[in-house]
């Protein structure tokens, strides 16, 4: 059984089509990729998929589970946890209360502040944001944003984390840096991951299999090889066939 | 260590003081006190929701007209205390009962909506006084001292204090703030928002109803019109803004310099005070947006990194 | 109901209509533009039907006279009020929701100045005078002549509002700021003179519906706040920053008061207005005119 299992999924709004019977799968450990150009659907999947947005049509499946439009709050408990694409951190409180946040109300649901405070502290030390927990959240730098970002989800001990375009605006420094983070994220805390990314260099370097969206509809499937090499992806960004 | 232990012997004089203040003082000074505490408990008590969560409510006034006639309504049948009880019951359960729908309303409709809802009040009990009994408001015939209603809101005061501290002190507070800052973020997180939303409202909801039910007592009289009055929720949004508006502290000290104030100036120059106090919130809004309370605030967390 | 009454109804309900959609589209224009919710409208309104009263009674200035001076002096009021208050304000603002409890707190205090200081310069005693008070007949039906007045004026504004929204590059400016901010900007539309022109407008016309209400209306310093909700009713009821819904919704609220009340009694009123609006928040917050958006 599939840990995460998207069936036929479609969602319209008003006259637009923005996903159209999409099928995927998650495998548990697995590292997964979703790209495609901009408005292909990604960020709508991942809204579904969090229970941002009940779909106009099919199924999701956590566990075998029907989580389809459940409310947001319920999947995080579940065990699927997502960062944003645009951050959004808790401008006014601290990097720790932030992170708190993931700890008392995520998955493990911890009684007190107090307990919650140790393990918050140590995930943020993997993300490297040990040095900053009482900085407020609105004082960070934009890599540092993503940081906390991730580390917040990680709070909720999910076993799928949702990344929505965690690398976009890092110079290649960074880039690496935060690579390295989400492999040791997959390795050492076996959270399993889709990530929706446009840098294709993480996407070739972390992910076993990657799936293309393009207008709402999946058009192609398969290992980082398989996918620059297939012409209707090709076509699909370049918008021509290159033979 | 040595600070908490001071801060515990300031606010335990305090209470001291409060308490037994009917020994000594005046009655001008008694009433004078009381409703400095009364606003208070307003405050604290509108901050718990507003303050906490962002959802700025002008239904405050609401429930206070709610406890206000549920005291002159059941005041000859039953003892006083037990009505202030009910009456704060009830307005939490009221609030339960419209929170579902009216908290998923987000923003500015919120504000209004909440406008409404007082309104609306106000209206429904002018057109049900009119059906029930041809006048429009109603006397109250006994009620108790003044000092037992000064004893009355000390404690409705001190309960409401002690909610709004443990309310921002506590998980539920962390999760009332969540909200605040990004309502989505924290759903993401696990919060689940409607509920703490309503529990922050029903919870807050229940002052203005007790106090409005021991006022009700002080007044003897009360008509629609001065009990449903969206001035107590400007007021209160006034005070709470003057010392911060999610401050807990904040919130006291706003409502006692504008309560001090008031009380100065309103009963000789009602008109320049009103124009005085307009002039006041612009100023706050303009240059102290923060509140007075915030750079006590800042500097006091300054002390405790060091 | 027979023709009579009927038209006695719609008579009624046209001219508040009218009216209330003056003062609605002034209301959400400062909405829609700045994102704030002036509360203090209401108090413009007062102060409009209150300078009007003077000049009348204290200089005998005709009304429709007085309507240039009453709408030269709030639009300037406006101005004065968005350069010194808000545009620091909205420029400052580090979120959302603080810009909107500090923006009510602001509007409050203007109301709370206006109103008092109207009490300390005319008192807080009922006034009124005497205006066209002639009764005229209009297809069967008995109207006072300055009723028929005030309703052509302002529908004659309303109408020169939706012309200017429709088809001056003005107007186009002001929707396009009220649709997306950022991308107005981007396009190089200078925000601050549309919030100048949005404040500017928006207080004139208030000052204009309450030189227009103080002809067949009597006055004190507090029927400012019951104007204000009516104007929220509206604005509601034709959605937030739906300048066109304001205008429809003006008419709509005033032939549905006009019909309540002349079907149940006038005291119920409130209550229906109240219960509407309520229930048009509650359920389609957007407005009954405005297409709905999804996230």
């Amino acid at each position: 059984m599939s840990l995460l299992e998207v069936a036929g999924v479609s969602q319209y709004f008003g006259g637009v089509t923005a996903l159209a019977e999409i099928d995927m799968t998650v495998e548990k450990g697995e590292i997964v990729g979703l790209i495609g150009s901009n408005g292909a659907g990604k960020t709508t999947l991942f809204n579904v998929i969090g229970g941002y947005y009940r779909p106009s049509g099919g199924t999701v499946r956590f566990h075998g589970e029907h989580i389809t439009g459940m409310k947001p709050y319920l999947i995080c408990r579940k065990g699927i946890a997502r960062t944003f694409q645009v951050v959004r951190p808790m401008r006014n409180m601290t990097v720790l209360r932030n992170v708190m946040i993931g700890r008392l109300f995520g998955r493990d649901r911890i009684k007190t502040e107090f307990q919650a405070g140790p393990e918050s502290e140590r995930i943020l030390e993997t993300v490297g944001l040990g040095q900053m927990m009482h900085v407020l959240a609105q004082d960070l730098t934009l890599v540092d944003h993503k940081k906390l970002e991730m580390a917040r989800a990680l709070a909720c001990n999910p076993e799928l984390l949702l990344l929505d375009e965690v690398l976009a605006g890092l110079t290649a420094t960074e880039t690496a840096a935060a690579m390295k983070i989400v492999r040791n994220v997959q390795e050492e805390m076996g959270v399993t991951i889709l990530m929706v990314e446009h840098v294709m260099a993480a996407v070739v370097g972390l992910c076993s299999r990657v799936i293309v969206l393009h207008y709402g509809r999946k058009i192609a499937e398969g290992t980082p090889k398989e996918i620059t090499e297939n012409p209707k992806v090709i076509e699909a960004y370049l918008g021509e066939s290159i033979v | 260590m040595e600070r908490t232990r001071q801060t515990a012997i300031l606010l335990g004089s305090i209470v001291l003081v409060l308490c037994i203040l009917p020994v000594a003082a005046s009655d001008y000074v008694l009433s004078l006190v009381l409703n400095v505490l009364m606003w208070v408990a307003l405050t604290e008590s509108w901050i718990i929701l507003s303050g906490y969560t962002g959802y700025i409510s002008l239904g405050h006034s609401a429930f206070y007209g709610l406890g206000a006639y549920m005291m002159a309504m059941a005041v000859m049948h039953l003892p006083c205390a037990l009505v202030v009880v009910m009456a704060g019951f009830l307005s939490a359960a009221f609030a339960f009962a419209i929170g579902l729908p009216f908290l998923r309303i987000r923003g500015p409709y919120f504000v209004i909506l909440t406008l409404g809802l007082t309104e609306l009040m106000k209206y429904i009990f002018v057109n049900l006084e009119i059906k029930l009994g041809g006048t429009v408001g109603r006397v109250i015939m006994t009620a108790p001292g003044l000092v037992v209603l000064y004893y009355f809101i000390l404690a409705i005061t001190a309960l409401a204090t002690l909610a709004a501290y443990f309310a921002k002190n506590s998980r539920f507070g962390t999760a009332l703030l969540s909200i605040k800052e990004d309502e989505d973020a924290a759903n993401a997180l696990g919060v689940n928002t409607s509920m703490y939303k309503l529990l922050a409202f029903g919870l807050s909801s229940a002052f203005p109803g007790m106090i409005g039910a021991v006022i009700a007592l002080r007044l003897s009289y009360i008509d629609p019109y001065s009990v449903f009055n969206p001035m107590v929720s400007f007021q209160v949004i006034v005070m709470a803004s003057l010392g911060g508006i999610a401050g807990f502290e904040g919130g006291i000290v706003g409502a006692v310099i504008l309560t001090l104030v008031s009380e100065a100036l309103w009963a000789r120059y009602p008109y320049h005070y009103m124009i005085i106090l307009g002039v006041i919130m612009i100023l706050i809004a303009k240059f102290m947006p923060q509140g007075l309370f915030h750079p006590v605030e800042r500097w006091l967390l300054k002390r405790a990194r060091e | 109901m027979d023709l009579a009454v009927l038209f006695e109804v719609l008579s009624i309900g046209l001219t508040m209509g009218a009216l209330y959609a003056l003062i609605a589209v002034g209301l959400n224009l400062i909405y829609g533009t700045m994102r704030l919710l002036n509360i203090a409208h209401g108090e413009l309104i007062m102060m409009g039907a209150y300078l009007t009263y003077s000049l009348f009674t204290r200089m005998g200035v005709s009304p429709l006279l007085s309507i240039f001076a009453v709408m030269l002096v709030s639009l300037v009021f406006g101005l004065l009020v968005c350069a010194g208050i808000f545009l620091p304000l909205v420029k400052e603002s580090k979120s959302v929701g603080s810009l909107e409890s500090t923006s009510l707190l602001v509007f409050f205090g203007i109301s709370i100045i206006l109103s008092n200081a109207a009490c300390l310069v005319w008192s807080a005693d009922i006034r009124g005078y005497s205006y066209l008070t002639k009764m005229v007949t209009i297809a069967g039906v008995s109207i006072m002549y300055n009723k028929v007045v005030a309703f052509g004026i302002a529908l004659f504004v309303c109408v020169g509002c939706y012309l200017l929204l429709q088809k001056t590059m003005l107007g186009k400016a002001v929707r396009a700021l009220i649709q997306d901010r950022e991308a107005a900007q981007l396009m190089g539309i200078n925000t601050s003179a549309i919030y100048f022109f949005s404040f500017g407008a928006g207080f004139a016309m208030a000052g204009l519906a309450g030189c227009l209400l103080s002809m067949f209306y009597e006055i004190t310093p507090f029927i400012g706040m019951p104007y204000t909700i009516i104007a929220f009713i509206v604005v509601v009821l034709g959605g937030l920053g739906n300048l066109f819904g304001s205008l429809v919704g003006g008419f709509l609220l005033g032939l549905l008061e006009a019909i309540g009340v002349s079907v149940t009694s006038p005291g119920y009123r409130p209550i229906l207005s109240y219960a509407v609006f309520m229930l048009v928040i509650l359920l389609r917050p957007e407005g009954l005119f405005t297409r709905r958006k999804r996230v």
